[in-house]
């Protein structure tokens, strides 16, 4: 069974991507209210998947994504970052990050999963990432 | 696991927007309090990025409820306070009152 890692400051977001992803894929969902805890989990859980906030207060998603990508023991897990903005300049910064795609609020929490899983080439069936 | 029928997780958002309720009607009060201040002729900064920051949030959320229309108005109410003019100021009362009437019957 995949696991994903939620990472976003508002609980509201948090638990509707989580409930989308158990409910309609069947996945296991983790979540962290901020980029800090996040690593924390990352580093003890090691999900198939991140899904982070971009702005959250503190350390934002951009700040959290270059932490665990120079932390060698989480560094190869995908992270997709979640954001409201839609700016082409905000598109490319993220892009040029390197994270492994971009998802924009308000999602719909009944194809959630499925950009997840076109965004990560995630096939029906294939074996979870990291076990 | 089988897939639970969309009624079933569509029953389950409104669970979840029941929860949360409380919280989105603060966030709608502390709009209409800025709009309250825009109409006066100039909102505080501390008021203005508060209320920007409410709008962000809103934009991202009311939408993955389905409430887009509402999510959408939102959208515009945080891009008018991200650098407003007293031109745009005018345009923050009838905003917010768009948002209100649009989830009128939600709250």
């Amino acid at each position: 069974m995949r696991r994903v890692l939620i990472i976003d400051d508002e609980d509201d977001i948090r638990e509707v991507a989580a409930l989308s992803l158990e409910a309609t894929a069947g996945w296991k969902t983790i979540t962290a209210s901020s980029g800090a805890e996040g690593i924390q989990i990352a580093l003890a859980e090691h999900p198939d998947a991140i899904l982070m906030d971009v702005m959250m207060p503190g350390v934002d998603g951009p700040t959290t994504f270059r932490t665990m990508q120079a932390t060698p023991a989480i560094a190869g897990i995908p992270v997709l970052l979640l954001t409201a903005k839609v700016q082409g300049v905000d598109k490319r910064r993220f892009a040029d990050l390197g994270v492994a795609g971009i998802l924009f609020k308000p999602f719909d929490p009944l194809t959630l999963a499925e950009q997840i899983a076109e965004a990560l080439r995630w096939k029906d069936g294939a074996p979870s990432l990291s076990h | 696991m089988s897939t639970p029928p969309d009624a079933e997780i569509q029953a389950l958002l409104r669970d979840l927007w029941e929860r949360h309720l409380p919280s989105l009607v603060e966030r709608i009060g502390v709009l209409e309090r800025t709009a309250g201040e825009a109409a006066l002729g100039a909102i505080p900064e501390e008021s203005r990025a508060e209320a920007q920051s409410v709008a962000h949030k809103l934009a991202g959320n009311l939408g993955m409820f389905g409430h887009h229309q509402a999510g959408e108005i939102a959208s515009r109410i945080e891009q008018t306070l991200k650098a407003p003019t007293p031109e745009t100021l005018a345009e923050l009362v009838p905003a917010v009152a768009s948002l209100r009437q649009c989830l009128d019957g939600h709250l």
